[in-house]
């Protein structure tokens, strides 16, 4: 098999992104934590908020992106089957995006007092 | 935002992480507990910030595995269709399910992980099976080998009962999105007895695969607006914190006497949550 070398490529590849990712989305949040109180005067929680959200959203997104790069690799590789199956994994989670939006939506229209949190 | 509550869930997620950190597992085991008996944070709540948590931890950890060539990412892919299946699944469920049962699951999935942590993970030598080059391993060409230092050579394995493993992690995935955690109570049988990988590359595998699973679900409570960065924030943050600090500590400290330690605090917080789930507090009003 040639896939050795470009098997431990991609391995460090994946590692250096979560790593990084994982890093900068934990800075973001903590940007936001300290920022508000260095800096009086703003509107700290939504400040807070914003910044906080960012971070977050870059958290969830890094195991996607994950995918993404993996589904990239397979591809190059033609490697057929592995390229649906990461296809697969990606529209599995897209679907749980728009599940999400939908229920968000339907529990706006049923009114706020059954709007959980 | 209260600066007092940022404090609390800050400090309370750095144990959490440092304690799951530890451990090896994820944080939200020990994560949703905290903070539904003490911050009296509502369970869905606790849910939706914990995955965000469960997914930091999964990438923050994820590199030295990835280096040292033990994640077997062909392997987790092609698990992972599973595990989202089954977080997208739980996603469902979690709005139908009442706060009782929540937290009645939560202290089943406790007492099988205190019991589990009990027996040691051991290598099956299983019996050289008969070789079917059309299993679905074989197809997919997911036997592979990892390098082991001790023996200073790579070690082959090959990967067994796919489909087993398969039904498994939908389980572990519908598990994790509904209790917010990594669920690793599943994918260590899955990996360990269904797929039959050695020790090192299960542990290395199954976290990787925890991130993903948990962005399923996670994507989908965001998108819901389920996610309140109050809380999902500093939880996420303290916890990447503490399991830096608990990869520390399992350098220190010896094994044996701090899994002891850690069947026994287990079983006092499924103890503590099933009470809870039957609506006796005994330190519920703490906080």
């Amino acid at each position: 098999m040639n896939t050795s070398l470009a098997r431990s490529q991609l391995d460090r590849l994946l590692g250096k992104v979560l790593h990084r990712g994982t890093w900068l989305g934990s800075s973001i949040i903590a940007l936001g934590l300290v920022l508000p109180m260095i800096w009086p005067g703003i509107s700290s929680t939504m400040i807070f908020t914003r910044i906080a959200t960012a971070g977050i959203a870059l958290l969830i997104a890094l195991p996607i992106l994950r995918v993404i790069l993996m589904l990239i690799v397979f591809v190059r590789e033609r490697e057929l089957r592995f390229s649906v199956i990461a296809l697969l994994v990606l529209a599995i989670i897209l679907a749980g995006s728009v599940l999400g939006i939908a229920s968000a939506k339907s529990t706006a229209e049923r009114g706020p007092s059954e709007t959980r949190m | 935002m209260h600066v007092g509550s940022v404090a609390w869930l800050l400090l309370v997620s750095i144990g959490a992480g440092a304690l799951g950190g530890a451990l090896g597992m994820a944080s939200g085991i020990f994560l949703v507990p905290l903070l539904t008996l003490f911050g009296r944070v509502d369970i869905h709540a606790a849910v939706a910030a914990s995955i965000v948590s469960v997914i930091a931890c999964s990438c923050g950890s994820a590199a030295p595995f990835l280096r040292s060539g033990l994640t077997n990412i062909r392997v987790a892919i092609v698990l992972e269709v599973a595990t989202t299946l089954g977080a997208l699944t739980g996603v469902l469920l979690a709005g139908t399910l009442s706060t009782q049962f929540l937290f009645g699951l939560f202290a089943a999935v406790l007492l099988v992980s205190a019991s589990q942590m009990m027996t040691r993970r051991r290598e099956i030598s299983g019996e050289p099976d008969v070789f079917n080059p059309r299993d679905w391993a074989t197809v997919l060409r997911l036997h592979s080998s990892y390098p082991d230092h001790a023996l200073g050579r790579d070690v082959f394995y090959r990967v067994r009962r796919v489909p087993l493993g398969l039904v498994l992690m939908y389980g572990a995935g519908l598990i994790s999105a509904l209790l917010g955690i990594g669920s690793g109570v599943l994918k260590i049988p899955a990996m360990d007895t269904a797929l039959r990988l050695p020790i090192k590359v299960s542990t290395a595998t199954s976290n990787f695969m925890i991130g993903v699973t948990a962005a399923a679900s996670g994507v989908a409570y965001f998108a819901r607006g389920a996610i309140d960065p109050a809380v999902a924030g500093p939880v996420a943050l303290g916890s990447v914190l503490g399991a830096l600090l608990g990869a520390r500590l399992l350098m220190a400290i010896s094994g044996e006497k701090l899994r002891l330690f850690f069947v026994v605090v287990l079983v006092a917080v499924a103890v503590q949550m099933l009470l809870s789930a039957l609506g006796i507090h005994l330190l519920g009003h703490l906080a």
